[in-house]
């Protein structure tokens, strides 16, 4: 079982804590328990301020003013769409640096409703001319790419998965910027963020069987966005199906048009979220009801493959 | 009695000549931020980022003719500054960009950011073993937004006794929400909260000279009692003068008001 993200931030938060003096964390009662050895270690620069997430981000700028470098985390809605106008003009318009850190993006949190669910985070993350977005879904691709970004003053964010998608990649497997090329293919190539490489990876091994071979892109970076291992592998399949829980109106599938703009002969498919994701369930009923599981990736790559 | 008639008349100038600003905003607070400048503030006009500064965040940006008359008047800002404001070519707009303004320690406009933003450097402050203190000047209608009372809720449990969050009470606010008794506000959120005529500079200097400030212990709130456009009787009170725009004749009647 693979360690969980929340405990990889606790644990990276306490590896660079003590090493940068500047590092301060606040958090809206979340991850309260885990975070205690970085709050002993560094006692001064951890606060659990409350459930007030427009005025944590506020607050955040004020640090960075005189010269702090602020950590926020907490669930993706409340930080990311509940406090965008905080993101947007204390952050971006004033040249700010940021890390923001979410936990529960899109339905990770699938038997609390709709009220927990975002679909926008990384979208509306991506409008900053000096943003770099993330969702890492491993512990390593957290380490990394926090180490890498939060001392490059931009505003940074990332995108913590409820499930790690149990792929072991090694450190140096993960740069900022660049897709991973989990499996090789040559019928059709698989973009895919986030958990969803689990299904990704189901759906090859049954694709596989038939007969089709898919190459399946990992993205842990999707601002900037890999666009040169995109077309690499499009002009090799002719075929891309993305694969993402975010929303279907500014997701990653745009980023993908976008990298094969000029390309002919390409058949392009989007996976995504298209409304509400109402109900409740676990996280594998929700994909399911959402049209993310397995199969229907296998139904979406046989249906451009013939 | 109406004092700074020269940065009020600063501020009608630099409005009628570049058909922008909030003329009774600036006038109702302009008297605040120039004793903050005058006798209060410890600061280093040229060097604005200088690190044992006080901090001055004007929450309530749409004053921010006062402020530009005030930082010209200590040095922050040229003649050439006024004279470009509102323009193509100058650096001061209808709301201070910290970017550009020296002295500005904030972007602010949406109202409700600049006082979160004063606690976050309060905070900061604290937690870097400085003792500098940080002042914001808030609005009374501002004191609508949410997270001006989220922030007042956390500096008086995180017990910075660094910060002084002052409120221009002119009544706008009382316009909409006429429930507004701001002192007991401020007090039920565990502040020390004091009341001044906020156009009586000697009142204001003499208070804002005997709070002590600490790393540890309770935040102030100074109430200050102003009228909307203070100074000149036709532009006194609520109503069309908010953003309004002398034509000549009412400038003519604003400078020999102030005269």
């Amino acid at each position: 079982m693979m360690k969980k993200l929340r405990q990889e931030f606790a644990d990276t938060m306490l590896e660079v804590g003590p090493l940068d003096q500047r590092l301060v964390v606040l958090v809206g009662d979340i991850s309260h328990g885990i975070l205690q050895p970085f709050a002993k270690e560094c006692p001064d620069r951890y606060y659990n301020i409350g459930i007030c997430e427009p005025t944590i981000v506020n607050m955040a700028a004020g640090l960075n003013k005189v010269g702090l470098i602020p950590v926020v985390h907490t669930i993706a809605p409340f930080i990311t769409e509940r406090a965008y106008e905080q993101i947007k003009l204390d952050f971006g318009y004033q040249q700010l640096d940021l890390n923001l850190v979410s936990i529960g993006g899109a339905f990770d949190y699938a038997q609390l409703g709709c009220s927990h669910h975002c679909y926008a985070d990384v979208s509306l993350l991506c409008h900053f001319k000096r943003s770099a977005v993330t969702i890492p879904g491993s512990p390593v691709e957290f380490n990394v790419l926090f180490k890498h970004l939060y001392n490059k003053h931009l505003i940074n964010y990332f995108r913590l998965v409820e499930q790690p998608h149990e792929v072991e990649f090694a450190p140096n497997d993960v740069h900022f910027g660049k897709a991973i090329k989990v499996r090789d293919g040559r019928d059709a190539t698989i973009v895919v963020v986030g958990t969803q490489l689990r299904n990704a990876r189901s759906a090859a091994d049954a694709l596989a069987a038939k007969g089709i071979e898919v190459e399946i892109l990992y993205y842990h970076t999707i601002k900037p966005f890999d666009e040169e291992a995109l077309r690499a592998s499009a002009a090799k399949t002719k075929n891309v199906i993305c694969v993402e829980e975010l929303s279907a109106h500014d997701g990653v599938f745009n980023l993908c048009m976008r990298a094969c703009l000029g390309m002919s002969d390409l058949k392009l498919r989007q996976m995504a979220i298209t409304d509400f994701v109402y109900g409740y369930g676990s996280y594998e009923e929700l994909c399911e009801r959402v049209g993310l599981s397995p199969q229907h990736i296998v139904d979406q790559v046989s249906s451009v493959v013939g | 009695m109406v004092y700074n008639k020269d940065l009020r008349i600063k501020i009608a100038e630099m409005v009628h000549r570049s058909h922008e600003g909030h003329i009774p905003s600036s006038f109702s607070i302009v008297d605040i931020i120039e004793v903050l400048y005058r006798e209060v503030l410890r600061y280093r006009p040229q060097e604005p980022k200088w690190e044992d500064r006080d901090f001055f965040i004007l929450s309530k940006g749409h004053g921010c003719g006062a402020f530009y008359a005030v930082l010209h008047k200590f040095g922050f800002l040229t003649d050439e500054d006024i004279a470009k404001y509102s323009t193509a070519e100058g650096r001061l707009g209808g709301h201070p960009d910290t970017t550009k303004v020296p002295g500005a320690e904030a972007s602010t406009g949406s109202l409700g950011h600049g006082f979160p933003t004063a606690l976050g450097v309060a905070l900061g402050l604290r937690i870097k073993r400085k003792d500098n203190r940080v002042f914001a000047l808030l609005g009374d209608g501002e004191c609508h937004e949410g997270t001006v009372w989220e922030s007042a809720h956390v500096a008086a449990n995180r017990r910075l006794g660094n910060l002084c969050a002052i409120v221009d009470w002119n009544g706008s606010a009382a316009q909409l929400m006429p429930t507004d008794d701001l002192p007991s506000k401020w007090r039920a959120f565990g502040w020390d909260a004091f009341e001044v005529d906020g156009h009586d500079v000697v009142a204001l200097s003499k208070l804002l000279k005997s709070l002590s400030f600490s790393a540890d212990g309770t935040p102030k709130a100074i109430i200050a009692h102003t009228v909307k456009g203070k100074g000149v009787s036709f532009v006194e009170g609520h109503g069309k003068w908010h953003h309004r725009i002398p034509t000549d004749e009412e400038m003519t009647a604003i400078v020999e008001e102030l005269s």
